[in-house]
């Protein structure tokens, strides 16, 4: 795994990379697609905690880690 | 009818930090719908004096259209000189007779997608739903069997499966505004993150 981002910037990319293995699942394996997905999202929102100034970005990794377990389900 | 650009070069049409493709790319958000004609229908509603329910063949007898315009992923690529044919968002508009207090648009479709847009950019001549693309009927993974093509922005706009319009005497942000992405669009300005409003 990269190293823990330390600036909102950094954590938005991972979030950002999230959403392309998410919307591009469709083109490869899906169920391993949206595993790393959850891997980057947990990254990202583990380090918005940590991080001053990135707490609107823990919610949007968590409404992420929500519509995947949505997408999984379905 | 047919609107749509004259070819030219490509200047200024490629927004900054696009790349051009030839084929076209499958991205979404949700599982690909299957459409069943017999059931599926078009809801028109909110601030307009007719809200209008239409069945397949209903929408598909609206007075037709076709356009010539460009795509621009927010992820990073843009297909150009796409041949749309559908139903010109102003066409559903006119039948629906938007109240003077609807300001903006939030369109529904499959799975509670939703995008949302001010009326100015919807009834642009170049805003359509769209049924074909270069000729053929859209693929499902595409859109099929209707999506929204709004040319000037993003293609998250642009959203698959619809089956309705809200008109709303207010802007509500949609399912990726919500997810931090801009509430505009504009791929020319890079209007991609909602930190940039």
């Amino acid at each position: 795994m990269a190293d823990d981002p330390k600036t909102p910037q950094e954590i938005w990319a991972l979030i950002e990379r999230a959403d392309e293995r998410v919307k591009y699942a469709s083109n490869r394996d899906e169920k391993a697609a949206y595993g790393q997905a959850r891997e980057l999202l947990n990254q990202a929102a583990a380090a918005a905690k940590a991080v001053p100034g990135a707490e609107k970005l823990a919610e949007q990794a968590q409404i992420r880690l929500d519509d995947l377990a949505k997408l999984e389900s379905a | 009818m047919k609107i749509g650009r004259q070819k030219d070069d490509l200047g200024g049409r490629v927004p900054p930090n696009q790349r051009l493709t030839r084929g076209w790319p499958v991205l979404h958000a949700s599982p690909v719908p299957k459409f069943n004609p017999a059931i599926w229908s078009f809801r028109v509603w909110g601030e307009v004096e007719n809200e209008i329910e239409l069945t397949w063949d209903e929408f598909q007898a609206l007075p037709p259209v076709q356009t010539q315009s460009d795509f621009h992923c927010v992820t990073g690529w843009s297909k150009l000189d796409n041949t749309w044919d559908g139903v010109s968002f102003r066409t559903v508009a006119d039948r629906a007779a938007p109240k003077p207090t609807a300001t903006h648009v939030l369109i529904h479709a499959e799975y509670g997608y939703t995008a949302n847009l001010p009326i100015g950019a919807v009834l642009d001549d170049d805003v359509l739903f769209a049924w074909s693309h270069d000729g053929e009927p859209l693929e499902p993974q595409h859109g099929g069997p209707l999506r929204l093509v709004v040319p000037k922005l993003y293609a998250w706009k642009s959203a698959k499966w619809v089956r309705g319009v809200k008109f709303m005497d207010r802007d509500e942000r949609g399912y990726w505004e919500v997810r931090g992405y801009h509430n505009k669009a504009d791929p020319f300005r890079e209007e991609r993150y909602s930190w940039q409003e």
